[in-house]
């Protein structure tokens, strides 16, 4: 059965010309990648509802440049729990302006949400990426008070890269005493730079994240460590050796993924290691769907398979 | 971080409410075992709330001796889908008088539900217990007209032993021949006679279905096959290589639960060769805390999950 004939039907519809030309970007030309996501993302964002969620753009000093953030604030009174947001695009492309998710989760969960404009590969690699990913951690439980949120109850999280990002800043965060985190939330999270797995053999079709793409962006991603032994763990978790005291997770993913399996076998290996966690894998879901056809059935059960758990742990 | 101290907070207090006596029985003393299980059935029963389901108790013609059934009927109009339903209980105990997730299925998915009674172990073994489901799935679509039943939507299920029916059920009725099936169920489903996995080794405790217990009820369902290169795959569903060409299925487990780890596999490589899976795994919960906790928070995202997976195959 082809790929195209695997996909539910309500999302297929989502999968076009465009999309295999901006993945195909990605790799081989990140300026216009850029500028093709920035296109999408303000279509996206003129279609958003109308909302009450009050959003700021601000600088925070980073280690070594300013990092820009989004800062989304739910109405009424705080103190409110606290996500901090990574978006996706491979590492390569988008920013912070992830209005389509974080006013969502902002509204769902009743928490305010701070998403962190982190630095890009090629330009950067996954050091400085890391060390922007752990400032704005640190920023934001530092400001706390000022921000409403309660401290006790921050969690951290994205979709694709940004999930690989929350998963290896979760990593960092553990070994550098850094704030306790009330969850990590794992959105499809892209973890592993090896692609042995049978899903990401699996996944080439053009229209979707696929094998060719996602090599690339590791490439540029860690730089001179591609294709090493010696990849850091905090930029492909995966990698990791002990998975133990990490924050409770929710994993989530669908079977036409091309994370799919290295996300199910991170779940298990969190699970082993004794950490509370939340797996769901949704069938005949390819990467990004629950955004790129919102409406549909299967996209509404993803989001709210995430939105709920989160809003038990720190709404 | 010991077994307990794991336990979703809602939950922990059922581990002490089982007797482990009723785990020791199953391999020491059967028919004691059975009566305990049918004491605790029908404790769990009249707790249940009054319900329009009708039910009945029937017996159908077998292979080679009758099958008692009971039906469960909702007051949906007709046609409506088919549930054929495998009660739990190790191959070693249980009754097809399953009343909590018949009426439930009735219920939500407004499906006519036909549990069955298989023959149980160690007075038979695998090859008449599967030989019943599958009369009992023929018999059904024999008597869609009578039953109002769609012969067209059909689904099975099963929790714990019967999942691993269901489980074997769907490579059966494959290679036999037998109807479409729009959904397998697996509910932490008993399939790998070796649990030689990470939560294979992990869970001991006495009041859980743990590793002792599972390998002795193995021993009883196997017959000469226990221990052996050559377990049928109808058996053990995880010695299967061919998963092409099954139904749909939807796996779901919690991640304190033995089972856990063969479930994800097993659903794994259901993804892999291409058959639409769903998999959801809970923090938190041991086997079968859904119904020995029904009201807690994830007891009821877990039994939501799979009563909507069903109204959406058959509903």
């Amino acid at each position: 059965m082809s790929f195209i004939d695997q996909v539910d039907a309500e999302i297929v519809g989502a999968l076009d010309a465009y999309q295999a030309e901006r993945y195909r970007t990605i790799g081989d030309d990140p300026p216009k990648a850029r500028e093709m996501t920035d296109a999408v993302n303000r279509e996206m964002r003129a279609n958003l509802p109308p909302t009450d969620v009050d959003i700021t753009e601000l600088t925070i000093p980073g280690p070594d440049c300013d990092i820009p953030l989004a800062i989304y604030q739910p109405p009424g009174p705080g103190p409110r729990g606290g996500l901090l947001w990574f978006h996706g695009g491979g590492y390569i492309v988008g920013d912070e302006r992830d209005d389509t998710r974080c006013v969502e989760i902002a509204e769902f969960v009743g928490c305010t949400v701070v998403s962190v404009g982190y630095r890009l590969a090629p330009e950067s690699t996954f050091r400085e990426i890391i060390s922007d990913s752990f400032a704005a951690l640190n920023w934001t439980v530092d400001q706390a008070p000022e921000l409403g949120i309660d401290r006790r109850r921050v969690a951290i999280g994205g979709r694709s890269a940004g999930g690989g990002l929350s998963a290896g800043l979760a990593l960092y965060n553990r070994d550098n005493n850094g704030p306790d985190l009330a969850y990590q939330l794992l959105i499809y999270p892209m973890l592993d730079d090896r692609h042995e797995t049978p899903s990401s053999c699996e996944i080439t079709h053009p229209t979707v994240w696929n094998r060719d793409v996602s090599i690339k962006a590791w490439k540029m991603y860690l730089g001179d460590e591609f294709g090493s032994n010696n990849v850091s763990p905090y930029a492909a978790p995966t990698r990791a050796k002990d998975l133990s005291g990490l924050p409770p997770a929710l994993v989530t993913v669908g079977t036409l993924d091309l994370f799919r399996d290295e996300n199910i076998d991170y779940a298990q290996r969190l699970m082993a290691a004794g950490v509370a966690t939340d797996l769901q894998v949704y069938a005949r879901v390819y990467h990004g769907a629950e955004t790129k056809a919102p409406d549909a059935n299967v996209s509404k059960r993803m989001r709210l398979g995430y939105l709920e758990p989160l809003n038990c742990t720190i709404g | 971080m010991s077994f307990i101290d794991r336990i979703d907070p809602e939950l922990v207090h059922a581990v002490d409410l089982m007797p482990a006596e009723r785990y020791i029985a199953i391999s020491e003393d059967p028919p004691k075992a059975r009566q305990m299980t049918e004491e605790f059935h029908r404790a769990m029963a009249d707790a249940l709330p009054p319900t329009d389901v009708t039910i009945q108790e029937t017996v159908i013609p077998g292979t080679d001796c009758d099958i008692p059934i009971v039906i469960y009927q909702p007051t949906d109009p007709a046609p409506r889908g088919g549930l054929l339903w495998m009660h739990g209980g190790g191959y070693i105990v249980g009754t097809a008088r399953a009343d909590g997730h018949g009426i439930g299925f009735a219920e939500r998915a407004g499906c006519t539900v036909v549990s069955v009674d298989y023959r149980l172990a160690p007075e038979s073994t695998y090859k008449d217990s599967i030989a019943d489901c599958f009369a009992a799935l023929t018999w059904m679509v024999d008597n869609a007209g009578e039953l109002d039943i769609d012969a067209g939507r059909l689904a099975i299920g099963g929790g714990s032993a019967g999942g691993g029916l269901t489980a074997g059920l769907a490579h059966y009725n494959r290679d036999h021949g037998g109807p479409e099936l729009k959904l397998q169920l697996l509910i932490y489903p008993m399939i790998d006679d070796t649990h030689d996995t990470p939560s294979g080794h992990e869970i001991t405790h006495p009041t859980i279905w743990h590793r002792q217990v599972s390998f002795e009820a193995w021993k009883m369902y196997l017959g000469d096959e226990y221990g052996t290169d050559h377990v049928s795959p109808y058996a053990a569903a995880s010695r299967a290589t061919n998963f092409s060409g099954l139904p749909p299925a939807f796996v779901t487990v919690g991640m304190l639960d033995l089972f856990r780890d063969e479930n994800i596999d097993y659903a794994q490589r259901l993804m892999a060769a291409g058959v639409p899976t769903d998999l959801h795994v809970y923090p938190g919960m041991f086997h079968g805390a859904e119904m020995s906790v029904p009201n807690a928070a994830v007891s009821t995202r877990m039994r939501t999950d799979y009563l909507d997976a069903v109204k959406r195959a058959i509903g």
